[in-house]
């Protein structure tokens, strides 16, 4: 398995998503290639921070 | 996400794309965006928010906590050819601070822009010195900058 590494590619994925306004639909981190992007994490919704 | 939501006019200023991810589904998603996000920044979370069910994705990034089955809190800056510019990664209890990401985002875009002829150092804000690596500047950066 590749692993997530600064100085390296970014690992690509796919992942079902909600969109506000759009609804649902399916992302991909390829799709973005030519421009910045943050892909944040976080543990879960309804919590605190 | 609320904080990141409330920066994402800057964000976008800057040519960036927000994209939230957690181990929830698509649907718990779009129910907390529209019952609570959305009482903290008008109109909820503006980007796209990406469902890691399993932790997959998470695993790959490093962030994946099998023990309680979620994605810890992990931050990473993709430049525009795809690669990996910076990552934090933070337990959960602690936020982080969108302020420090958009100075990041600057400092990156910034060196990008000189095709990495200019360096930034600790700190650098827009409008900073920043430094020249090469062949001169070896035990001269005390000339051209201090902490």
């Amino acid at each position: 398995m590749v692993m997530a590494r600064v100085g390296q590619e970014a690992p690509d994925f796919e992942a079902s998503a909600y969109v506000a306004g759009e609804g649902f639909k399916n992302i991909k981190l390829s799709d973005y290639r030519g421009q910045w992007v943050v892909l944040c994490f976080y543990p879960g919704d309804y919590t605190f921070v | 996400m609320a904080a990141v939501a409330a920066k994402y006019p800057e964000l976008k200023e800057l040519g960036v794309e927000v994209l939230a991810m957690s181990t929830d589904s698509r649907f718990t998603h779009k129910v907390w965006n529209e019952d609570e996000l959305s009482k903290m920044v008008e109109g909820g979370v503006p980007f796209p928010m990406l469902s890691d069910q399993g932790g997959r994705i998470g695993t790959v990034y490093g962030v994946y906590d099998e023990n309680a089955g979620v994605d810890i809190r992990g931050r990473f800056i993709i430049d525009p050819d795809g690669v990996i510019q910076a990552m934090e990664v933070l337990t959960p209890s602690v936020g982080r601070n969108p302020e420090e990401l958009i100075r990041q985002l600057k400092a990156f875009q910034h060196v990008r822009a000189t095709g990495g002829a200019e360096a930034t150092p600790s700190g650098w804000q827009p409008g900073d010195t920043t430094l020249k690596p090469g062949p001169d500047l070896v035990g001269k950066v005390w000339e051209v900058w201090k902490p």
